[in-house]
């Protein structure tokens, strides 16, 4: 099946993208004070609370929900499932961006942001740390993914006016195709380490999260079910995408991707069994309403999505696999806020709720994730064409 | 499109290289556990009156604003970063116990092993101590703490992580004592080396079984502390705030596991191996398909 990308060239100013940017600025305001002013000023945290929503939901979460972009491109270029490369590269950008707002995230979080690159300095190295881990790793996934887009950028300038960045283009875009299998298997094995990471990450707060959640297992648990969801981000994304430039819907080709989702899905029901089973924690299910949160986040990201992709009537059926698939976007949005945040046992007698600036932000860079892919897919080849059309 | 042999062994070389590097900086000479020979401090709750002395030279010695709701008293209610110890008093019944909350100086920090950027670091004489220069201000180390003793400045633009930091700059270094420890008026904090004070934190005990209970917290606790703690016979540790931990941090199995996802770098290039062979076993399937193809045309 041959394809093409090719830029979208679309009205941008839509009600939706002013609404975007208007998020996007009035964030743009608050992160500016938060700088100036400390966090206290304008967040909840405290002693008791260090991490809020803006580690919990725009780090954790979001970096589970931008793994489609190392998904897409194992399945593509890995074992070589080529009817699926039309979803590489908006899967690219996807991850690219969100990525991009994780990193954004984590300026705006920590204390001393000014010193933000120390741990890739020698001298600062902590090989114990998970933290040091998903920092690293972060860092060269977000080049990697950078380097990934080249030929996409390059594509648009090989037969430019400007001498210039038709020289360029036409030596980077090769140069990078050449080497673009030895990036894209070392971004798989970057994202399958630094996503089990941000599971290691709190197995040293035992004393802390809620024994449903915590477990030796973390590591492999938060790589499983990010693979899984993000095949469903990928439905998502390409659901929206489509409709937001008015182009087909690749039905066929989700239901196709869809029918991947519960084997992984299989895989983390095993491991979550194993792990109740084994560490005696089935009667913490019936002990109290936390265990009511285990089932509804269970149902939401693994049982329900099981079962129901398991029938090809709701795989080709869009509209019940973009229902499924926000499901399990919500089960993983849980699951991670659950783990980070929910069952967090602080020091006695503190408490914790999102201020309004810290939900506008956390807006506002989910804003610049729409935004910013209307505006890249609207310039570049990203969205896929078929090549009667063009 | 093809895994180039050559860049592939210079990217994971210098991958190697750099693990390597890193395994070298993680293991340190000090064992993992707090010894007889390091500074230590024995706050004895049975005789504390409750003056906050401590707190307020602690205070004083560190430069720290007051901190409560009034601005004219100085009335804490935590640890903070204003506040790097405190006295809280515990009501049991009709009788009141005053307890020192403050950093303990692990013998093996949690702080130690979870920060990303090596901002603490467990010195030869026993502190636990910060580098405000390496610190990014995560804040993992209040998230992994089991006593709660990192805070953040968080109404500082500017912030860092605040610990009791044994006054080893303010004091030690001049000689003298903790500022704590010389305000003291009740003999409430004894300053010394640890093992002398654990040997006298059980004769304490053993001459006043009717007055104390029978555990000095942070002889053995998470691979024991530099703070020891005795509380009075009718007072149980876990209600003042002392929990009754093993005496292995729970950091140790996340580092076993992170360092087994990493064991030599062998699991990560084990991985990106099997990878670019499956790669280049599908694209040379795909080769001889399309050379097949060609043939018959």
């Amino acid at each position: 099946m041959e394809h093409n990308s090719a830029p979208m060239n679309q009205r941008l100013w839509t009600p939706w993208f002013t609404f975007g940017v208007i998020l996007i600025a009035i964030g743009a305001v608050l992160i500016v004070y938060r700088f100036i002013a400390g966090l206290g000023a304008v967040t909840n945290l405290s002693d008791g609370y260090p991490w809020g929503i803006w580690i919990a939901f725009d780090v954790v979460t979001g970096v589970a929900l931008a793994a489609g972009g190392f998904t897409m491109a194992a399945l593509v270029y890995v074992f070589n499932r080529g009817e699926y490369s039309p979803l590489v590269r908006p899967a690219l950008l996807t991850a690219l961006l969100g990525y991009a707002i994780a990193a954004t995230a984590i300026v705006i979080d920590v204390g001393r942001w000014w010193q933000i690159y120390n741990p890739v300095l020698p001298q600062y190295w902590q090989g114990n740390s998970p933290l040091f881990e998903v920092s690293i790793c972060v860092m060269i996934y977000i080049t990697i993914l950078i380097i990934e887009f080249v030929p996409v950028v390059s594509e648009k300038y090989k037969d430019s006016k400007k001498p210039f960045l038709r020289s360029l283009s036409n030596k980077l875009g090769p140069l990078v195709n050449k080497y673009l299998m030895v990036f894209i298997i070392l971004g798989i094995v970057i994202s399958t380490l630094h996503q089990s990471s941000l599971g290691a990450v709190m197995i040293a707060a035992v004393e802390r999260i809620h024994s449903l959640w915590w477990s030796p297992f973390l590591p492999l648990m938060f790589l499983i079910s990010a693979i899984a969801v993000g095949f469903a981000v990928v439905t998502v994304e390409s659901y929206v995408a489509a409709r937001s430039f008015k182009r087909p819907v690749e039905k066929d080709m989700l239901a196709r991707l869809a029918g991947i989702i519960p084997y992984v899905l299989g895989i983390y029901l095993v491991v979550k069994l194993f792990d109740l089973i084994f560490y005696g924690k089935i009667p913490l299910i019936f002990a109290d309403w936390w265990g009511l949160m285990y089932i509804i986040e269970m149902s939401l990201l693994v049982f329900i999505p099981f079962f129901m992709l398991l029938k090809k009537s709701v795989r080709f059926d869009i509209g019940k696999l973009l229902n499924v698939s926000i499901m399990m976007i919500a089960g993983i949005i849980l699951n991670r806020l659950n783990t980070y945040l929910f069952t967090y046992q602080p020091r006695p007698g503190e408490t914790y709720f999102p201020t309004l600036v810290e939900v506008l932000v956390t807006a506002a860079l989910i804003a610049l994730l729409f935004v910013g892919y209307k505006v890249l897919a609207s310039f570049f080849p990203v969205m896929s064409v078929s090549t009667e059309e063009k | 499109m093809s895994v180039n042999r050559r860049t592939f062994l210079k990217a994971t070389a210098a991958g190697v290289g750099g693990g390597m590097l890193a395994t070298q900086q993680a293991t340190a000479a000090r064992p993992r556990k707090a010894l007889d020979t390091d500074i230590s401090m024995l706050n004895d709750c049975t005789k504390c009156i409750g003056c906050r002395a401590c707190q307020s030279r602690c205070k004083e010695t560190h430069g720290l604003e007051r901190s409560g709701t009034d601005p004219r008293f100085d009335m804490p209610v935590d640890l903070s970063g204003r506040t790097l110890t405190l006295i809280k008093m515990h009501k049991q019944d009709d009788f009141f116990t005053f307890v020192k909350k403050q950093c303990l100086h692990c013998g093996d920090p949690s702080c130690v092993s979870v920060c990303p950027v090596s901002a603490f670091e467990k010195l030869d004489n026993g502190v636990v101590s910060y580098n405000k220069n390496a610190c990014i201000g995560c804040r993992y180390c209040m998230i992994a703490c089991p006593w709660d003793a990192p805070t953040f400045e968080y109404d500082k633009a500017l912030p860092v992580i605040q610990k009791c930091d044994f006054c080893k700059e303010a004091r030690l270094a001049h000689g003298l004592d903790p500022a704590c420890a010389s305000a003291c008026p009740a003999g409430a904090i004894k300053y010394g080396k640890r093992g002398d004070l654990i040997r006298e934190a059980h004769a304490r005990i053993r001459e006043n079984p009717e007055k104390y209970n029978d555990h000095v917290y942070g002889e053995h606790e998470l691979g024991g502390t530099s703070v020891l703690v005795l509380a009075p016979k009718e007072v149980r540790f876990e209600d003042l705030g002392y929990k009754l931990y093993g005496d292995t941090p729970p950091f140790r199995l996340q580092e076993d596991i992170q360092h087994g996802i990493f064991k030599y770098f062998i699991p990560p290039v084990a991985l990106y191996a099997v990878l670019g062979f499956i790669a280049y076993a599908n694209r040379r399937k795909d080769n001889d398909a399309t050379k097949k193809d060609d043939k018959k045309g």
